[in-house]
């Protein structure tokens, strides 16, 4: 059986294994591609699908082997591309020998609980005792046991289908999931700064700083000296370009932003720029007023080029959104949607 | 022990090409059923021509014949009658009512996306050796 693992150097690391939607959800690949899968070296019982983390999967098939033991069945499933075996619990009623269908007599009101409890007993051995030739609906998690691969069931069922409509269903959506989700590679934000990247680290470096020393302006030079270590070899060369990429870094964030442009550039914090947050407010509050805005809000746009219009031309909507999820937070004003504002 | 996987194919693609022992599945109209013998006859039409396929029901007896009902059979071929190819039967169930045309897209829909996905790994392959 397949018990290959990746290569370590391949593999993404585990820290981002969360952020990617295959892995907290069940995911439906075909059986040939399950036994396939290369196994984690970093965390045992994770497999990869094309770079994918995968641990539970979800598969529909036909049962072509059956074991039962008193705790479990134990079913080979296979669904046209390959047959695994599913290690399905037993549930209490299932394991349940009593005979079925002892129905006492009717108390007043018509509502007997042996006799559901016997209906119920029975229904649900029924749904989970299969034969070979029926059809198994398994979601489980993924494990390789004696170099065997197999899924441990959270949750199975046998399928009435009689008219074959669920199968082909399921023949027609897994191609359509494979192109859409699971032959894709994750992406991630590409224009999001990793911290392991150095504008990244240098960006954290900078918001410590400017936290820890309560800055309310700076200029460029000021935060030479922060980043010098950060550059190996020292290059002023390098310096200046780390500087520029992590300031223009931090203005797409909104974190800061230059109020007057002028060649020996100011650049104001925004979380501390008193004076913006007053002015935001004041706009929003004299728009609130105002019978076009009063009930649905101002647009964070209008706000926007208010704010510019009165304050600094060089306001970014990023800074601006800061303070206004401040001021929305401080329960000054209150967000009628998603992007409208209105003053509380 | 676990089979093998029993790959679908038409029942006229059931022929010599495949090897004996083969598990496979199939479909057809359940035209003739003979008890005593063990052996059912799926038959299904493609590009006007009637193609039959010989069950042996040994195993998945009793069963319930409902001539003229369609089957899907789930067995072993097995060559060596001399009368055509042969399904040994493991598992043998009535979908009648099934929308066969829609079976046959589905199939054909899966088919496709396998052989598009090989040879996307056979062009990065290359590609990499190339490298």
């Amino acid at each position: 059986m397949q018990t290959e693992t990746m290569d370590a150097a391949e593999e993404p690391s585990s820290i981002l294994w969360g952020l990617d939607p295959l892995f907290s959800a069940f995911v439906r690949l075909y059986v040939s591609d399950i036994l396939h899968m290369t196994e984690s070296t970093q965390v045992p019982g994770i497999y990869f699908y094309n770079q994918h983390p995968v641990y539970r999967v979800d598969v529909l098939g036909t049962v072509v082997y059956k074991r039962e033991r008193e705790d479990f069945f134990c079913y080979g499933v296979d669904d046209g591309t390959g047959v695994i075996n599913c290690l399905c619990w037993k549930s209490e009623l299932v394991k349940d020998d009593r005979p079925t269908g002892g129905e006492g007599g009717d108390a007043p009101g018509g509502f007997n609980v042996e006799a559901e409890l016997s209906k119920l007993r029975r229904s649900q051995q029924e749904r989970c005792r299969l034969d070979i030739g029926d059809l198994l609906r398994v979601r489980g998690t993924l494990k390789t046991s004696r170099q065997q691969r197999e899924i441990m069931a959270s949750n199975f069922y046998r399928v009435c289908d009689p008219l074959m409509e669920l199968q082909i269903s399921w023949m027609m959506d897994l191609p359509q999931l494979y192109r859409d989700c699971y032959d894709k590679k994750l992406q991630l934000d590409p224009h999001a700064t990793s911290r392991d990247s150095p504008v990244g680290g240098a960006s954290i470096v900078v918001r410590n700083f400017l936290e820890k020393n309560s800055v309310s302006r700076f200029r460029e030079n000021d935060l030479k000296e922060l980043l010098e270590p950060l550059v190996a070899p020292p290059s002023s060369q390098q310096l200046q370009q780390l500087l520029k990429q992590t300031l223009q870094h931090l203005q797409d964030e909104g974190v800061v932003y230059p109020k007057v442009k002028s060649p020996d550039q100011v650049y104001l914090v925004t979380s501390r720029d008193k004076e913006l947050l007053v002015a935001i407010l004041d706009v929003i509050r004299e728009d609130s007023r105002r019978e076009k805005y009063a009930e649905k809000g101002c647009h964070v746009l209008h706000i926007l080029s208010a704010v510019r219009q009165r304050y600094s031309v060089n306001v970014s909507r990023a800074a601006l959104q800061l303070l206004v999820q401040s001021l929305e937070s401080s329960s000054d004003i209150i967000s009628t949607s998603d992007s409208h504002y209105i003053a509380f | 022990m676990l089979p093998s996987a029993a790959v679908f194919y038409f029942p006229w693609e059931l022929n010599s090409d495949l090897q004996d022992g083969q598990s496979v599945r199939t479909c057809g109209r359940l035209v003739d059923y003979q008890p005593e013998e063990s052996k059912a006859t799926l038959s299904a039409q493609h590009a006007s021509k009637e193609h039959h396929v010989i069950v042996h029901t040994m195993f998945v007896e009793p069963f319930n014949p409902i001539i003229g009902a369609q089957y899907i059979v789930l067995g072993e071929t097995d060559g060596n009658e001399g009368i055509g190819t042969t399904v040994r039967a493991r598992v043998l169930n009535c979908v009648d009512g099934v929308n066969v045309a829609l079976l046959h897209k589905a199939v054909i829909e899966q088919r496709s996306f396998f052989r598009e996905r090989e040879r996307k790994q056979c062009d990065t392959a290359k590609s990499a050796d190339a490298t």
